[in-house]
Protein backbone atom coordinates (compact mmCIF):
# COMPACT_ATOMS: atom_id res chain seq x y z
CA UNK A 1 0.00 0.00 0.00
CA UNK A 2 1.55 3.61 -0.81
CA UNK A 3 2.35 5.48 1.80
CA UNK A 4 0.14 8.46 2.83
CA UNK A 5 1.29 11.67 3.59
CA UNK A 6 -1.10 12.61 6.23
CA UNK A 7 0.42 15.88 6.99
CA UNK A 8 -0.48 17.18 3.82
CA UNK A 9 -4.07 18.83 3.95
CA UNK A 10 -6.25 18.49 1.20
CA UNK A 11 -7.53 21.47 -0.40
CA UNK A 12 -9.15 22.73 -3.75
CA UNK A 13 -6.40 25.50 -4.77
CA UNK A 14 -7.89 28.86 -6.30
CA UNK A 15 -4.58 30.05 -7.74
CA UNK A 16 -4.69 28.03 -11.35
CA UNK A 17 -5.12 29.75 -14.22
CA UNK A 18 -9.07 29.52 -15.10
CA UNK A 19 -8.80 27.34 -18.23
CA UNK A 20 -6.88 24.69 -16.52
CA UNK A 21 -8.61 24.94 -13.03
CA UNK A 22 -11.48 22.10 -13.88
CA UNK A 23 -9.14 19.96 -14.60
CA UNK A 24 -7.02 20.48 -11.81
CA UNK A 25 -10.22 20.54 -9.14
CA UNK A 26 -11.45 17.29 -10.67
CA UNK A 27 -7.63 15.68 -10.30
CA UNK A 28 -7.36 17.04 -6.48
CA UNK A 29 -11.04 15.69 -5.75
CA UNK A 30 -10.55 12.67 -7.52
CA UNK A 31 -7.21 12.25 -4.99
CA UNK A 32 -9.09 13.88 -2.18
CA UNK A 33 -11.61 10.45 -2.91
CA UNK A 34 -8.83 8.30 -3.04
CA UNK A 35 -7.66 9.69 0.30
CA UNK A 36 -10.73 8.94 1.55
CA UNK A 37 -10.93 5.30 0.17
CA UNK A 38 -8.12 4.56 1.99
CA UNK A 39 -8.52 6.10 5.60
CA UNK A 40 -11.68 4.08 5.30
CA UNK A 41 -10.03 0.97 4.59
CA UNK A 42 -7.56 1.68 7.30
CA UNK A 43 -10.21 2.52 9.85
CA UNK A 44 -11.53 -0.80 9.30
CA UNK A 45 -8.16 -2.49 9.51
CA UNK A 46 -7.44 -1.03 12.77
CA UNK A 47 -10.76 -1.97 14.05
CA UNK A 48 -10.79 -5.30 13.57
CA UNK A 49 -6.98 -5.19 14.36
CA UNK A 50 -8.77 -3.72 18.16
CA UNK A 51 -10.95 -6.64 18.13
CA UNK A 52 -8.13 -9.41 17.14
CA UNK A 53 -5.92 -8.21 19.97
CA UNK A 54 -8.39 -7.19 22.80
CA UNK A 55 -9.33 -11.44 21.96
CA UNK A 56 -5.42 -12.65 22.16
CA UNK A 57 -5.20 -10.82 25.26
CA UNK A 58 -7.91 -12.49 27.01
CA UNK A 59 -6.32 -16.00 26.63
CA UNK A 60 -2.61 -14.74 28.43
CA UNK A 61 -4.69 -13.06 31.38
CA UNK A 62 -6.95 -16.28 32.03
CA UNK A 63 -3.80 -18.38 32.99
CA UNK A 64 -1.67 -15.38 35.29
CA UNK A 65 -5.79 -14.82 36.73
CA UNK A 66 -6.43 -19.20 37.04
CA UNK A 67 -2.68 -19.41 38.59
CA UNK A 68 -3.12 -16.63 41.46
CA UNK A 69 -6.76 -18.24 42.18
CA UNK A 70 -4.99 -21.44 42.52
CA UNK A 71 -3.06 -20.04 45.15
CA UNK A 72 -5.16 -17.87 46.85
CA UNK A 73 -7.66 -20.69 47.02
CA UNK A 74 -4.37 -22.88 48.64
CA UNK A 75 -4.53 -25.47 46.59
CA UNK A 76 -1.19 -25.83 46.48
CA UNK A 77 -0.51 -25.47 50.16
CA UNK A 78 -1.59 -22.72 53.03
CA UNK A 79 -0.39 -19.25 52.58
CA UNK A 80 -0.39 -16.54 55.30
CA UNK A 81 -2.62 -13.78 55.04
CA UNK A 82 0.07 -11.47 53.65
CA UNK A 83 0.38 -13.36 51.12
CA UNK A 84 -2.71 -13.74 50.25
CA UNK A 85 -3.58 -10.24 50.17
CA UNK A 86 -0.45 -9.45 47.59
CA UNK A 87 -2.43 -12.51 45.42
CA UNK A 88 -5.09 -10.93 46.08
CA UNK A 89 -3.94 -8.02 44.54
CA UNK A 90 -2.69 -9.47 40.84
CA UNK A 91 -6.04 -11.72 41.02
CA UNK A 92 -8.06 -8.24 40.98
CA UNK A 93 -5.43 -6.11 38.43
CA UNK A 94 -5.83 -8.94 36.11
CA UNK A 95 -9.83 -8.99 36.22
CA UNK A 96 -9.96 -5.18 36.11
CA UNK A 97 -7.36 -5.19 32.40
CA UNK A 98 -10.01 -7.93 31.74
CA UNK A 99 -12.93 -5.65 32.00
CA UNK A 100 -11.23 -3.41 29.73
CA UNK A 101 -10.02 -5.71 27.40
CA UNK A 102 -13.44 -6.47 27.11
CA UNK A 103 -14.85 -3.15 27.09
CA UNK A 104 -12.05 -2.39 23.98
CA UNK A 105 -13.49 -5.86 22.28
CA UNK A 106 -17.32 -4.57 22.88
CA UNK A 107 -16.16 -1.00 21.43
CA UNK A 108 -14.36 -2.95 18.12
CA UNK A 109 -17.30 -5.43 17.66
CA UNK A 110 -19.74 -2.14 17.57
CA UNK A 111 -17.72 0.03 15.17
CA UNK A 112 -17.24 -2.99 12.82
CA UNK A 113 -21.33 -3.98 13.47
CA UNK A 114 -20.84 -7.01 14.61
CA UNK A 115 -22.95 -6.57 17.81
CA UNK A 116 -26.33 -8.62 17.91
CA UNK A 117 -28.94 -7.78 20.21
CA UNK A 118 -30.67 -11.05 21.75
CA UNK A 119 -34.81 -9.54 22.28
CA UNK A 120 -36.54 -10.92 25.74
CA UNK A 121 -38.41 -9.27 27.82
CA UNK A 122 -37.89 -8.65 30.96
CA UNK A 123 -38.63 -6.12 34.14
CA UNK A 124 -35.82 -3.48 33.70
CA UNK A 125 -36.44 -2.81 37.27
CA UNK A 126 -34.57 -5.78 38.47
CA UNK A 127 -31.64 -5.18 36.52
CA UNK A 128 -31.67 -1.34 37.18
CA UNK A 129 -32.06 -3.21 41.34
CA UNK A 130 -29.24 -5.83 40.43
CA UNK A 131 -26.77 -3.20 39.44
CA UNK A 132 -27.14 -1.04 42.02
CA UNK A 133 -26.27 -3.28 44.76
CA UNK A 134 -23.37 -4.60 42.23
CA UNK A 135 -21.79 -0.70 42.77
CA UNK A 136 -23.01 -0.74 46.46
CA UNK A 137 -19.04 -1.39 47.54
CA UNK A 138 -17.75 0.50 44.93
CA UNK A 139 -19.94 3.72 45.96
CA UNK A 140 -19.11 3.02 49.76
CA UNK A 141 -15.45 2.55 48.98
CA UNK A 142 -15.43 6.66 47.69
CA UNK A 143 -17.67 7.61 50.11
CA UNK A 144 -20.49 8.42 47.75
CA UNK A 145 -24.77 7.70 48.41
CA UNK A 146 -25.71 5.02 45.94
CA UNK A 147 -29.59 5.12 45.58
CA UNK A 148 -32.07 3.68 43.09
CA UNK A 149 -35.65 5.35 43.19
CA UNK A 150 -37.70 2.42 41.14
CA UNK A 151 -41.27 2.54 40.15
CA UNK A 152 -43.63 -1.04 40.91
CA UNK A 153 -45.94 -0.75 38.68
CA UNK A 154 -43.19 -0.29 35.00
CA UNK A 155 -43.85 -2.59 32.14
CA UNK A 156 -41.73 -4.89 31.17
CA UNK A 157 -39.35 -3.72 28.43
CA UNK A 158 -38.22 -5.75 24.91
CA UNK A 159 -34.93 -5.87 25.09
CA UNK A 160 -30.97 -7.36 25.34
CA UNK A 161 -30.87 -7.52 28.76
CA UNK A 162 -27.04 -7.91 29.25
CA UNK A 163 -26.42 -5.04 27.03
CA UNK A 164 -29.04 -2.62 28.81
CA UNK A 165 -26.96 -4.09 32.24
CA UNK A 166 -23.79 -2.95 29.79
CA UNK A 167 -25.34 0.30 29.39
CA UNK A 168 -26.24 1.06 32.72
CA UNK A 169 -23.39 -0.10 34.31
CA UNK A 170 -21.12 2.16 32.15
CA UNK A 171 -23.22 4.59 33.11
CA UNK A 172 -22.97 4.16 36.97
CA UNK A 173 -19.50 3.24 37.16
CA UNK A 174 -18.60 7.09 35.34
CA UNK A 175 -21.00 8.53 37.53
CA UNK A 176 -19.33 7.10 40.91
CA UNK A 177 -15.76 7.48 39.09
CA UNK A 178 -16.65 10.93 38.95
CA UNK A 179 -18.26 12.10 42.18
CA UNK A 180 -16.10 13.01 45.20
CA UNK A 181 -16.68 11.61 48.69
CA UNK A 182 -19.82 12.50 50.37
CA UNK A 183 -21.71 13.42 46.68
CA UNK A 184 -24.68 11.01 45.78
CA UNK A 185 -25.39 8.55 42.46
CA UNK A 186 -28.85 7.96 41.34
CA UNK A 187 -31.20 5.49 38.98
CA UNK A 188 -34.27 6.22 38.33
CA UNK A 189 -36.88 4.97 35.60
CA UNK A 190 -40.02 5.73 34.45
CA UNK A 191 -42.45 5.49 31.33
CA UNK A 192 -42.88 8.53 28.88
CA UNK A 193 -44.01 9.43 25.69
CA UNK A 194 -41.23 9.83 23.18
CA UNK A 195 -41.02 11.33 19.37
CA UNK A 196 -42.08 7.96 17.77
CA UNK A 197 -44.34 6.58 20.68
CA UNK A 198 -43.98 5.40 24.62
CA UNK A 199 -40.40 4.74 25.45
CA UNK A 200 -38.94 3.53 28.93
CA UNK A 201 -36.33 6.50 30.17
CA UNK A 202 -33.76 5.75 32.73
CA UNK A 203 -31.85 8.41 34.13
CA UNK A 204 -28.27 7.96 35.82
CA UNK A 205 -27.77 11.19 37.78
CA UNK A 206 -24.57 12.30 40.54
CA UNK A 207 -23.69 15.61 42.16
CA UNK A 208 -19.94 14.96 40.13
CA UNK A 209 -17.74 17.16 39.00
CA UNK A 210 -20.34 18.11 36.07
CA UNK A 211 -19.01 18.65 31.93
CA UNK A 212 -19.67 22.08 30.59
CA UNK A 213 -22.12 22.17 27.76
CA UNK A 214 -19.64 22.55 25.22
CA UNK A 215 -18.27 19.11 25.93
CA UNK A 216 -21.83 17.35 25.93
CA UNK A 217 -21.07 15.60 22.38
CA UNK A 218 -17.29 15.33 23.40
CA UNK A 219 -18.07 12.57 25.82
CA UNK A 220 -19.78 10.13 23.90
CA UNK A 221 -16.54 10.31 21.54
CA UNK A 222 -14.15 7.71 21.35
CA UNK A 223 -11.51 7.64 23.55
CA UNK A 224 -12.60 10.69 24.68
CA UNK A 225 -12.50 12.53 28.37
CA UNK A 226 -13.16 16.08 28.32
CA UNK A 227 -9.65 16.97 29.52
CA UNK A 228 -6.66 15.98 30.76
CA UNK A 229 -6.81 16.68 34.32
CA UNK A 230 -9.91 14.73 34.37
CA UNK A 231 -8.14 11.68 32.89
CA UNK A 232 -5.58 11.72 34.90
CA UNK A 233 -7.55 11.07 37.96
CA UNK A 234 -9.86 8.83 36.21
CA UNK A 235 -8.62 5.89 34.62
CA UNK A 236 -10.61 4.04 31.98
CA UNK A 237 -10.35 2.74 28.29
CA UNK A 238 -12.41 6.08 27.65
CA UNK A 239 -14.86 3.93 25.57
CA UNK A 240 -17.92 3.09 28.00
CA UNK A 241 -19.79 6.73 26.72
CA UNK A 242 -18.89 5.28 23.15
CA UNK A 243 -20.33 1.68 24.15
CA UNK A 244 -22.66 2.94 25.64
CA UNK A 245 -24.22 5.20 23.20
CA UNK A 246 -23.63 2.48 20.53
CA UNK A 247 -25.59 -0.21 22.45
CA UNK A 248 -28.98 2.30 23.27
CA UNK A 249 -28.75 3.18 19.37
CA UNK A 250 -28.83 -0.83 18.84
CA UNK A 251 -32.25 -0.84 20.61
CA UNK A 252 -33.53 2.28 18.44
CA UNK A 253 -32.98 4.65 21.70
CA UNK A 254 -31.75 7.70 22.81
CA UNK A 255 -28.55 8.75 24.86
CA UNK A 256 -28.25 12.41 26.41
CA UNK A 257 -26.91 14.30 29.08
CA UNK A 258 -27.49 17.15 31.10
CA UNK A 259 -25.05 19.11 33.15
CA UNK A 260 -23.08 22.02 33.89
CA UNK A 261 -19.70 22.36 35.31
CA UNK A 262 -19.57 21.89 38.77
CA UNK A 263 -23.69 20.61 38.97
CA UNK A 264 -23.58 17.44 38.66
CA UNK A 265 -24.78 15.28 35.93
CA UNK A 266 -27.48 13.16 34.56
CA UNK A 267 -26.95 10.80 32.20
CA UNK A 268 -30.30 9.64 29.97
CA UNK A 269 -31.35 6.60 27.64
CA UNK A 270 -34.32 5.64 26.05
CA UNK A 271 -35.80 2.30 25.26
CA UNK A 272 -38.80 2.10 23.02
CA UNK A 273 -41.64 0.44 23.81
CA UNK A 274 -43.13 -2.10 20.67
CA UNK A 275 -45.86 0.22 19.16
CA UNK B 1 -15.79 -42.76 44.05
CA UNK B 2 -12.44 -45.07 44.29
CA UNK B 3 -11.01 -43.78 40.51
CA UNK B 4 -10.44 -40.21 40.18
CA UNK B 5 -12.79 -38.45 37.62
CA UNK B 6 -10.72 -37.99 33.80
CA UNK B 7 -10.79 -34.31 33.10
CA UNK B 8 -9.57 -33.85 29.41
CA UNK B 9 -8.56 -30.10 28.46
CA UNK B 10 -8.93 -29.33 25.42
CA UNK B 11 -7.57 -26.00 25.01
CA UNK B 12 -4.36 -24.74 22.48
CA UNK B 13 -2.90 -22.37 24.72
CA UNK B 14 -0.15 -23.82 26.78
CA UNK B 15 -0.65 -21.10 29.52
CA UNK B 16 -4.10 -21.61 29.98
CA UNK B 17 -3.46 -26.03 29.69
CA UNK B 18 -0.92 -25.64 32.53
CA UNK B 19 -3.30 -23.93 34.49
CA UNK B 20 -6.26 -26.14 33.83
CA UNK B 21 -3.93 -28.73 35.00
CA UNK B 22 -2.54 -27.72 38.41
CA UNK B 23 -6.51 -26.97 39.14
CA UNK B 24 -7.76 -29.88 38.15
CA UNK B 25 -5.09 -32.39 38.72
CA UNK B 26 -4.41 -30.81 42.63
CA UNK B 27 -8.18 -31.00 43.22
CA UNK B 28 -8.65 -34.96 42.75
CA UNK B 29 -8.94 -35.11 39.14
CA UNK B 30 -6.75 -36.75 36.30
CA UNK B 31 -5.85 -34.55 33.70
CA UNK B 32 -5.00 -35.01 29.76
CA UNK B 33 -4.29 -31.84 27.97
CA UNK B 34 -4.95 -31.57 23.77
CA UNK B 35 -5.13 -28.53 21.76
CA UNK B 36 -5.85 -30.45 18.15
CA UNK B 37 -9.07 -31.77 17.31
CA UNK B 38 -7.78 -35.04 15.75
CA UNK B 39 -5.60 -35.57 19.30
CA UNK B 40 -8.51 -34.48 21.65
CA UNK B 41 -11.20 -36.90 19.81
CA UNK B 42 -8.17 -39.87 20.19
CA UNK B 43 -7.92 -39.11 23.95
CA UNK B 44 -11.81 -39.02 24.39
CA UNK B 45 -12.15 -42.15 22.20
CA UNK B 46 -9.10 -44.35 24.33
CA UNK B 47 -9.71 -43.21 27.64
CA UNK B 48 -13.34 -42.46 28.67
CA UNK B 49 -13.89 -38.90 29.20
CA UNK B 50 -15.90 -37.75 32.40
CA UNK B 51 -15.36 -34.04 32.08
CA UNK B 52 -14.34 -32.17 28.91
CA UNK B 53 -13.64 -28.91 29.04
CA UNK B 54 -13.35 -27.61 25.68
CA UNK B 55 -11.65 -24.32 24.45
CA UNK B 56 -13.80 -23.16 21.29
CA UNK B 57 -10.83 -22.17 19.04
CA UNK B 58 -7.93 -24.41 18.58
CA UNK B 59 -4.99 -25.08 17.00
CA UNK B 60 -6.16 -26.70 13.86
CA UNK B 61 -10.06 -26.34 13.77
CA UNK B 62 -12.91 -25.11 16.56
CA UNK B 63 -14.46 -26.64 19.57
CA UNK B 64 -17.79 -27.70 17.66
CA UNK B 65 -15.62 -29.86 15.18
CA UNK B 66 -14.30 -31.78 18.38
CA UNK B 67 -18.40 -31.94 19.43
CA UNK B 68 -19.03 -33.14 15.58
CA UNK B 69 -16.52 -35.54 15.74
CA UNK B 70 -17.20 -37.26 19.07
CA UNK B 71 -20.72 -37.34 17.85
CA UNK B 72 -20.05 -39.42 14.50
CA UNK B 73 -17.96 -41.68 16.69
CA UNK B 74 -20.50 -42.18 19.03
CA UNK B 75 -18.21 -41.27 21.83
CA UNK B 76 -19.88 -39.25 24.73
CA UNK B 77 -18.30 -37.27 27.63
CA UNK B 78 -20.28 -37.33 30.81
CA UNK B 79 -19.81 -33.80 30.83
CA UNK B 80 -19.09 -31.33 28.26
CA UNK B 81 -18.27 -27.48 29.12
CA UNK B 82 -17.39 -25.47 26.76
CA UNK B 83 -15.11 -22.34 27.63
CA UNK B 84 -15.03 -19.56 25.76
CA UNK B 85 -13.31 -15.91 25.58
CA UNK B 86 -16.77 -15.32 23.04
CA UNK B 87 -20.02 -14.51 24.83
CA UNK B 88 -22.30 -14.43 22.01
CA UNK B 89 -25.93 -15.34 22.30
CA UNK B 90 -25.54 -17.51 19.25
CA UNK B 91 -22.43 -18.85 20.29
CA UNK B 92 -24.03 -19.72 23.83
CA UNK B 93 -26.89 -21.45 21.70
CA UNK B 94 -24.95 -23.41 19.42
CA UNK B 95 -22.89 -24.94 22.39
CA UNK B 96 -26.11 -26.34 23.95
CA UNK B 97 -27.59 -27.35 21.11
CA UNK B 98 -24.21 -29.21 20.46
CA UNK B 99 -24.72 -30.71 24.14
CA UNK B 100 -22.48 -29.00 26.58
CA UNK B 101 -23.99 -28.44 29.60
CA UNK B 102 -22.67 -25.36 30.18
CA UNK B 103 -20.78 -22.41 28.52
CA UNK B 104 -18.71 -20.61 30.68
CA UNK B 105 -17.13 -17.43 29.41
CA UNK B 106 -12.90 -17.12 30.60
CA UNK B 107 -11.35 -16.96 32.74
CA UNK B 108 -13.87 -18.31 35.18
CA UNK B 109 -13.08 -17.91 38.97
CA UNK B 110 -11.56 -21.24 40.08
CA UNK B 111 -13.85 -21.50 42.39
CA UNK B 112 -17.00 -21.22 40.62
CA UNK B 113 -15.34 -23.54 37.91
CA UNK B 114 -14.43 -26.09 40.45
CA UNK B 115 -18.27 -26.22 42.12
CA UNK B 116 -19.86 -26.22 38.93
CA UNK B 117 -18.03 -28.94 37.33
CA UNK B 118 -18.72 -31.12 40.61
CA UNK B 119 -22.03 -30.33 40.58
CA UNK B 120 -22.61 -31.41 36.51
CA UNK B 121 -20.67 -35.08 36.87
CA UNK B 122 -22.48 -35.24 40.62
CA UNK B 123 -25.52 -35.40 38.31
CA UNK B 124 -24.55 -37.15 35.33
Amino acid sequence: MPRLDQSAPVTLSQNVPADTRSTSVEAQLRQALDRIAELEARDTLKTQFLANISHDLRTPLTAVITHAEILRDGILGPLSDRQIDSISGIISGGRQLLEQVGEILTYARGAANQLTITWTQFQLTDVLAQLTALNESLASKKGVRLEAELPDDLDLVTADREKIAHIVGNLLGNAIDFTPNGGRVWVRASKCKGPHGEECIVEVGDTGIGIDGSHHELVFREFAQVDSSASRQHHGTGLGLTIARKLAELHGGRIWLESELGQGSRFYFTIPYPS
Amino acid sequence: MSEKPHVLVAEDNQLVCDAMKVLFGETGHRVSVAGHVAEIVDIAESDPVDLLLLDLGLADGDGFEVLASLSAQGIKPRVIVALTGRDEPEIVARCKEAGCAAVLLKPVPTRELLSMTAALLAAS
